[in-house]
């Protein structure tokens, strides 16, 4: 799905990419590069488990696209029943939500981004935060080699460069051989409140995409799964004009 | 080898004297017992986890203080639980009713003279008077804009502009307001309710709309759970937990006050919270030590019949046993003054040690008679041959458990001192009683003309079988070593796999009401009891982290007096908003019967599709209460669905159709506008807070006796006995402040000093023990191989524990001293004995001392699995790590021992001979 790929682009590091062979900043470029697609079009579902109880499944399409330097996303709720038809549109720091319950749209606060998206324990800023990149927040720092699932990876830790970063650091850990993110590793106030692995990676028009994102919140008894299962980049069914207010209105 | 040293000489004087004076002897232990029994009762049992957290630590130490000065930290909670109950409207009222009675019932005797006070409901007073002032400037500046407008119409625009932007879709915001929320949802949909009424013509009263405006302004005043189907009533007790001789009385009587109210409601009750967890431990505890001590008795003192074939066999050697417990009991009531939840286990685990002297001295007396040793000369043979052994055994242990009262910990130290002189009292009872008692045993025999019990007669307590053993060790010894060394070697691998026991609750007994509670009231109440607190020495420290600590991830909620109070500032800064608001009040107050139905209509709808909007948002949060409410009101089920008729479509319906009675909607409309401007006026008082004026429940939660010391409790999101969350709550506050206390950290700390004393200790004991094994032995390679079947025992243990993945926690922890102090007591009896009988004697050693190493074993091990049946999970897991332990000590000691022995003397030919004898 188009989260996928914008929490992805959280970890884009813009800044880093004229540094010589893998220093950090460049293995984290080269992770990012992946990710940086022009226009998206996907279908994923979203699974909260409470303790281990599965919540409703929330399916959901996406439609993301990096447009003059700005990141713009849509998510429509297709699933579950109570939910379909209700649109999320994000436009750098702003995102409005139109509920199909009232047909009525508004415009979310910026801080809502920190907050967990849809109950799951990504937030608006982990599915898509804007299109600055890490490089923008962090700094990356190789703290060495380190198996993840059998796979030798770089670890790589990235602290915050203000607080304007949503997390005071991030460990992430990127597979050696081809540059994949395995996993990313939040902290909070110097702790690791919750995990991200990303899984079953497949190439899609030469980009190598993980269609599934599990992230586990250390902090409460919850883990989410996203399962992508449509995923096209350069994708014709974007439109710029879905990016406006007046689309979201107009959804049923 | 050992000649004639004072022991021997002590030893023989005693028995001579003892045989011929029995009388006096018995008079002699009587006096010393009547002493010790003066100290006995001086004797306090504190059987909590509570009383061994160390002192001297600063956030046990705040702890302390939190249980003594802040009267609501010793609450007792009384849950009412009415889910049995189908209809939740009915189990609500229910519940309800019996807050209610309780809050009656508790005022009387015999409840009263246990109970400070008791609150069923929340004391909404100072929100009455105060509310303004407690209220955020931003926050009072967005009541001004509600209530600018008290018409139906005007009202309802501004709660719906309100909503429109404060929550703003900002699910997290909700969740954070959640109770408040719930209150004002539900006191509109009555509001709306009323409306309805009057709208269609019915008559409805000022009563009726000053409670809809209370529940809208105030909310429900009970303490109810997610689905209002469980309710809190929360007692304080006029004790404490350390008020021992008041908490088993106290609470039981509560408890059972509690139960009966709720069982004549048609549903549940039961009690949680610190104290009431307490009191479990402590009769738990208590259960656990008389079912085990009981057990253990029983079963040594069958054993000594079957062993020795002599009836009286429980008498010469229950007495001294019990007269070596009232001794040590009594040397505890005069040194330290308690038993604690450790040194009372040990009680049981003496029966099982103190016995073995008994067995030592009766064998070598039975084994003299049977040689046909006349009465006095077995006697004292006995003393001779088994006595050095076991005071040698003795001050062994002894000195080790000495050691561990130099520990850090009161816990350990107070186990040291209690262990050590209850291992001397035991063998001086039993020193100083069985010669006199065998001698009046004797004296009654010869005086019925019998020589002896016909059972007795045919004892057998000779070396054959296990002199079989002794053969083939002889035969065998490279091979027994090279299998032992090899198994030691094969368990050690999994050594490093003990972990230790970090979460207090796994050592409770299971199953336990109170601890069940605390974890519905976790779920149901969003109350976690084991949470970090904080003690703040002012209100603006206490307001700074109180703001500051809700941030973290980790924490849930922070409930300190913070939201209670006001400082100068704050109420310097809202004053000049609430003299607005009141100016402003005035003029919105006015009274006005005028109703426009289509207007009105709009906002209605309006209000609807918030509800909508806030539903989903709840929905998607998963907050169900919320959720539920939402939905209900819009006539919606949780899935979204339009299942029945709202109060929206009623009053909808209504105004849509123009069948609204306006003239009595408009009468509604003045008495919602006299009572909500008078009940604003009320809250708007301009007079700053301050702790004085907070109601007196609140104030004992979180201020202290004296008013100087001010509590912030940091609840969490998850059970912070949870060892992965318990490490990110503490990190996360700890980037906060350095001041957090909390039953997580006391323990934390307990089980680091526990473990660092149980080491430390652990080294002086093995020193002490290898130095008095080498006074006497005369020998450095006997004492260094009497020490090799000892860490053989520790691997093997460790490795079993591993494997089982059997953990050490602080009670069980005194596996390790006492596996030194009484692991080692066989070796030295095989070494005595090997010593007397010479070079080549090894199976004569084990026929002659194996029967009586495998009773003494057996009696140790069946005092230690005395504990297993006992509901307390920390006592269950020492009775096996100790069982296990004594068993594997056993084990090396009667199989590697004399292999090594064998090997070292007989076949390399070193000598074990004492120094001077060289």
């Amino acid at each position: 799905m188009k989260k996928i790929f914008l929490l992805l682009s959280l970890l884009a590091a813009a800044g880093l990419s004229c540094l010589s062979a893998l220093t950090p900043a460049e293995i984290v470029d080269k992770a990012d590069k992946a990710f940086k697609v022009g226009r998206v079009y996907s279908i994923s579902s979203l699974t909260v488990y409470r303790g281990n109880e599965a919540q409703p499944v929330q399916v959901m399409e996406g439609y993301t696209m990096e447009k003059n330097g700005k990141s713009y996303s849509l998510t429509i709720y297709k699933e579950p029943q109570r939910m379909k038809g209700t649109a999320m549109l994000m436009i750098e720091n702003d995102l409005w939500v139109r509920f199909a319950s009232t047909g009525r749209v508004r415009k979310l606060s910026s801080s809502a981004k920190k907050n967990s998206a849809g109950g799951s324990d990504f937030s608006y800023a982990d599915m898509g935060e804007s299109g600055q990149g890490l490089a923008e927040k962090y700094t990356p720092v190789l703290k060495g080699e380190e198996k993840i699932e059998g796979t030798a990876c770089y670890k790589l830790e990235l602290d915050a460069k203000d607080s304007d970063a949503p997390y005071g650091k991030l460990l992430v850990y990127i597979a050696k051989d081809d540059y994949r993110y395995l996993q990313v590793d939040y902290y909070e106030d110097n702790a690791n409140t919750k995990t991200m692995k990303l899984s079953d990676y497949r190439m899609v028009h030469g980009i190598n995409y993980p269609f599934k994102a599990v992230m586990v919140s250390h902090v409460k008894d919850s883990r989410t799964e996203i399962v992508t299962t449509v995923f096209e980049p350069d994708s014709s069914k974007i439109k710029d004009r879905y990016f406006t207010t007046g689309y979201l209105k107009s959804i049923r | 080898m050992a000649g004639r040293r004072f022991t021997d000489r002590l030893l023989e004087s005693w028995g001579k004297w003892s045989i011929k004076h029995w009388g006096k002897a018995l008079l002699m232990v009587l006096g010393i017992t009547l002493v010790m029994l003066y100290g006995a009762a001086h004797v306090r049992t504190e059987m909590t986890y509570y009383s061994i957290l160390p002192a001297k630590e600063k956030n046990v130490k705040d702890l302390k203080v939190i249980t003594e000065n802040f009267p609501m930290a010793s609450a007792v909670i009384a849950v009412i639980d009415g889910r049995n109950i189908e209809d939740q409207a009915e189990a609500e009222r229910k519940v309800k009713a019996v807050i209610d009675e309780l809050q009656e019932k508790f005022k009387k005797e015999p409840y009263s003279r246990y109970i400070t006070r008791t609150a069923g409901r929340t004391d909404t007073s100072l929100f009455r008077e105060h509310g303004l002032m407690l209220l955020k400037s931003e926050d009072i500046h967005r009541f001004s804009k509600i209530y600018s407008d008290l018409s139906f119409t005007g009202l309802l625009r501004n709660i719906n502009n309100d909503f429109e932007s404060v929550y703003s879709g900002n699910g997290d915001k909700l969740s954070e307001d959640e109770e408040l929320a719930l209150s004002q949802f539900s006191g509109l949909e009555d509001l709306l309710r009323l409306m309805s009424q009057a709208a269609s013509g019915k008559k409805v009263t000022q009563q009726q709309a000053d409670a809809v405006i209370d529940k809208y302004l105030f909310g429900n005043p009970y303490l109810l759970s997610n689905d209002n189907r469980m309710g809190l009533f929360i007692i304080e007790p006029n004790f404490t937990m350390n008020n021992i001789d008041l908490l088993a009385p106290g609470v039981n009587t509560l408890e059972k006050g509690v139960k009966e109210t709720a069982a004549e409601y048609g549903v549940k009750a039961g009690l949680t919270g610190l104290t009431t967890v307490g009191r479990d431990e402590m009769e738990t505890s208590e259960k656990g030590l008389a079912v085990s001590s009981t057990t253990a008795l029983v079963l040594i003192l069958l054993l000594m019949i079957f062993a020795f074939r002599m009836f009286s066999a429980p008498l010469v050697s229950g007495i001294p046993l019990i007269t070596g417990i009232i001794w040590t009991i009594g040397w505890t009531g005069f040194i330290i003054h308690r038993l604690n939840i450790v040194t009372a286990m040990y009680m049981i685990v003496l029966l099982g040690l103190g016995i073995d002297y008994a067995i030592h001295l009766l064998t070598a007396y039975t084994q003299e008679k049977e040689e046909g040793a006349a009465f006095n000369q077995a006697v004292l043979h006995a003393l001779s041959k088994s006595g050095n052994g076991i005071i040698i055994g003795a001050l062994t242990t002894a000195a080790a458990f000495f050691m561990l009262s130099f520990s850090k910990t009161e816990m350990v130290s107070e186990l040291g001192i209690v262990a050590g002189f209850g291992i001397l009292s035991e063998l001086a009872a039993m020193i100083m009683l069985i010669p006199p008692l065998l001698s009046y045993r004797h004296h009654r025999l010869e005086k019925k003309g019998k020589v002896d019990h016909p059972l007795f007669a045919k004892v057998k307590i000779n070396a054959h079988a296990v002199s079989g053993l002794g053969s083939f060790l002889v035969k065998n010894p490279l091979s027994i070593a090279l299998v032992m060394t090899l198994v030691i070697g094969g368990f050690s691998l999994f050594a490093t796999k003990v972990a230790i026991e970090q979460n207090i609750m796994n050592m409770e007994a299971k199953g336990l009401e109170s601890i069940k509670l605390q974890d519905e009231m976790s779920d149901e109440f969003g109350m976690a009891p084991d949470g970090l607190s904080i003690l703040s020495s002012s209100i603006p420290e206490t307001k700074d982290l109180d703001s500051r600590l809700k941030k973290l991830s980790s924490v849930k909620r922070v409930e300190s007096i913070a939201p209670y109070v006001t400082t100068e500032e704050e109420a310097k800064e809202r004053t000049p908003a609430i003299v607005d608001f009141i100016q402003q009040l005035s003029i919105a107050g006015m009274n006005s019967s005028r109703v426009n139905p289509e207007l009105l209509l709009d906002e209605v709808y309006r209000l609807e599709d918030n509800f909508l909007e806030l539903s989903d948002l709840a929905w998607l949060g998963n907050m169900k209460k919320m959720a539920g409410v939402l939905s209900n009101a819009t006539g919606r089920n949780l899935e979204g669905e339009k299942t029945t008729v709202s109060v929206f479509d009623t009053l909808g319906g209504i105004l849509e159709a123009g069948r609204t009675d306006t003239g009595n909607l408009g009468e509604l409309q003045k008495m919602i506008q006299k009572s909500l401007s008078e009940k604003l006026k009320e809250m708007s008082s301009i007079e700053p807070v301050t702790v004085s004026m907070v109601p007196p429940a609140i104030r004992d939660s979180y201020v202290s006796t004296d008013g100087n010391t001010f509590l912030v409790n940091i609840v969490p999101t998850k059970n912070p006995w949870n060892e992965e969350f318990r490490d990110i709550y503490k990190t996360q506050v700890a980037s906060v402040t350095d001041k957090a206390t909390g039953m997580i950290l006391a323990s934390d700390v307990l089980n680091t000093m526990a473990r660092e004393d149980g080491v430390r200790s652990s080294i002086g004991a093995v020193i002490v023990i290898f130095l008095i094994i080498l006074l006497d032995f005369k020998n450095l390679k006997l004492a260094l191989f009497t020490m090799i079947p000892l860490a053989g025992s520790f691997l093997v243990l460790f490795g079993v524990m591993g494997i089982f993945s059997i953990k050490f926690d602080f009670v069980n922890i005194i596996a390790v001293p006492l596996l030194i102090g009484i692991g080692i007591d066989d070796a030295v009896h095989i070494n005595h004995r090997y010593l007397l009988e010479g070079k080549g004697s090894m199976d004569r050693v084990i026929g002659k001392t194996g029967t009586a190493l495998f009773l003494t074993s057996l009696t140790t091990i069946i005092g230690f699995a005395s504990f297993i049946p006992s509901p307390m999970r920390a006592m269950k897991s020492t009775g096996i790590v100790l069982s296990l332990a004594m068993a594997i000590a056993f084990i090396n000691s009667v199989l590697l021992h004399p292999a090594v022995l064998v090997l070292a003397v007989e076949k390399l030919k070193l000598s074990i001979n004492p120094w001077r004898k060289k």
